[in-house]
């Protein structure tokens, strides 16, 4: 029959109008602004780094990659699908461990130098679940939009790290009197002119910081060596705090008897000192806010799947998984709402990995009508912080807590 | 259509195995969603998985050479000073990433290039790079 020549067709040629309206294949635009970001991951194309599996790319020169939504659907965020930012163009493509010792040094009774075995060898290690996060993580979501990396959520990581405490190594080579801070610089180098930002990436924290003790230097991430992307041979860890201070490629570790006032502790990383580190354009422009450097970063919460990408018929019951996590406490509880946060629904929380780790939790649903519902998730932490629906501003991009909504596209089952 | 000879039954069985034919083919329209074998064209060859390690007898641990592709910026004056100057530290993936920016922050970036973070540009390429940003990546001049 005729028509049956034309559906025969049909098998044969490739139907490209199809192929567009189907919504799972359709692509995302190549930026967003000058509104929010409407997606839950920034939109650049996918890319095959060194020890990667293919992640969103921000930037090539220096690096910056962001981790596909995906990969948060275990506590442990993989190695190879681990976010990457770097400051500096002058990344390490190498590292001679017959040559490369970790040195402590500055205001030390004894100067030191670490190999990486002397690291893995004469201390016991020690290992801590803790989450990586940068902070500029979620900066696409903020109005009006502020330069810097487009982040959508996926600045972030959760691992298994093992190795040295910060404290003993600091012991070992003694703390002179009087000094105030601790300065990490890793192996990160820029063309720029020597002693300004562009040349060296430094960042310090107060010698009477208490997390301090609870710092490592970290050879294995997940049990296995750091991608060098990721800081291999070691990496600072500093479990709550945000990624900014978790040197890559940890090399220097300075004892300073003044302020650190380089580029990156004095002009980046600063947020308003005010509640949620939120101000306005106004403000900032009128000179009222002051400012202090980063540090903990606030209970978050995400959905990770469903991901609102395909339709879900009507009266399928489905599973609401996904991770929260806190900078100040373990997670206590997380609720979702699909009215529009009238009514919230506790999540069963999976296994506690630690106060800093990623906490997976997850809840039943079912739409009984086919429509778009709008799912929102929040968390909170043991010292009773939560997220608030409100957005937060500041003109670094940092600090972004807010309530997480997802729109999921109900359709018709009969 | 003809009727033979072999009498009317068999015409009315033929009548009423097209008719049913027509219903299977307006069912089939109707469930046209329940659809198979399509497939479109698509480049291969951007994506690529890594090899084994090989093992040396040094203590150097090495990765390849971290992958810059080109960056599509628009053309227009001042285009050339942005890829001799900018790429000095970044490539010019730092300007497509970012949003549509108003003027003031374009210069403002610029600025902080230079005065803080001492990028050595001559003034009058300062200038000219301002404009450029200006002219291409504020709300009003971006285009997708």
């Amino acid at each position: 029959m005729a028509s049956g020549g034309i559906a025969a067709g049909r098998w044969l040629v490739p139907d490209l109008a199809w192929a567009q309206r189907s919504p799972s294949e359709k692509a995302v635009e190549t930026f967003t602004g000058p509104r929010a970001n409407p997606h839950w991951n920034s939109v650049g194309p996918y890319i095959s780094e060194p020890q990667k599996v293919p992640l969103l790319l921000l930037t090539d020169r220096p690096v910056q990659l962001e981790t596909p939504r995906h990969y948060f659907r275990t506590a442990f965020t993989p190695n190879e699908a681990f976010y990457v930012r770097w400051h500096l163009e002058g990344i390490p493509n190498a590292v001679d461990l017959k040559e490369w010792r970790l040195r402590i040094e500055g205001d030390v009774d004894k100067p030191l130098a670490f190999s990486l075995p002397e690291l893995m060898q004469k201390f016991k290690p020690v290992a801590i679940a803790a989450v990586n996060q940068c902070s500029g993580n979620s900066r696409s979501y903020l109005q009006p939009r502020v330069p810097g990396g487009q982040w959508g959520n996926g600045a972030m990581g959760n691992a298994l790290w093992t190795g040295v405490p910060l404290r003993e190594l600091l012991d070992r080579a003694g703390i002179k009197s009087g000094s105030l801070q601790v300065q990490f610089q890793g192996l990160e180098t820029g063309p720029g002119p020597e002693g300004l930002g562009s040349n060296v990436f430094l960042k310090s924290l107060d010698l009477k910081n208490p997390v301090l003790d609870q710092c490592l230097v970290a050879y294995l991430m997940n049990g296995e060596p750091l991608p060098m992307l990721n800081g291999f041979p070691v990496r600072l860890v500093v479990p709550g705090y945000f990624a900014t201070y978790w040197t890559k490629c940890l090399t220097w570790v300075r004892i300073l008897s003044a302020p650190d006032e380089n580029f990156w502790m004095k002009t980046a990383y600063r947020v308003p000192d005010t509640p949620r580190g939120s101000t306005t354009p106004d403000d900032m422009k009128a000179g009222k806010v002051q400012t202090i450097p980063i540090g903990r970063f606030p209970v978050r919460s995400f959905l990770i799947s469903p991901d609102g990408s395909s339709k879900i018929p009507a009266g399928m019951n489905v599973m609401l998984r996904g991770i929260a996590f806190s900078g100040f406490a373990g997670i206590q509880r997380v609720e979702v709402s699909d009215d529009n946060g009238k009514n919230w629904t506790a999540a069963t929380l999976g296994e506690n990995h630690g106060a800093y780790s990623f906490r997976t939790w997850e809840a039943p649903w079912t739409a009984r009508s086919p429509g778009r519902y709008s799912l929102a998730v929040r968390a909170t932490d043991e010292k009773g912080n939560t997220q608030p629906d409100e957005p937060v501003w500041n003109p670094g991009g940092y600090l972004w807590n807010r309530m997480e909504r997802q729109e999921i596209v109900v359709g018709n089952a009969s | 259509m003809r009727a033979e000879g072999s009498g009317s039954v068999q015409y009315k069985i033929r009548a009423i195995f097209l008719l049913m034919c027509g219903l299977a083919l307006a069912a089939a329209c109707v469930y046209a969603e329940t659809r198979k074998g399509n497939y479109a064209p698509a480049q291969l060859g951007t994506l690529s998985q890594p090899g084994p390690a090989e093992l040396s007898p040094d203590a150097n641990f090495q990765v390849s050479a971290y992958p810059a592709p080109a960056v599509d910026l628009v053309p227009g004056d001042g285009l050339q000073e942005v890829q001799i100057y900018c790429n000095t530290c970044h490539t010019p993936r730092y300007i497509t990433m970012q949003p549509p920016l108003p003027a003031a922050s374009w210069e403002a970036e610029v600025n902080k290039m230079t005065k803080t973070l001492g990028a050595p540009i001559p003034e009058e390429s300062r200038q000219r790079i301002i404009l450029y940003l200006q002219a291409h990546y504020t709300p009003e001049t971006r285009r997708p």
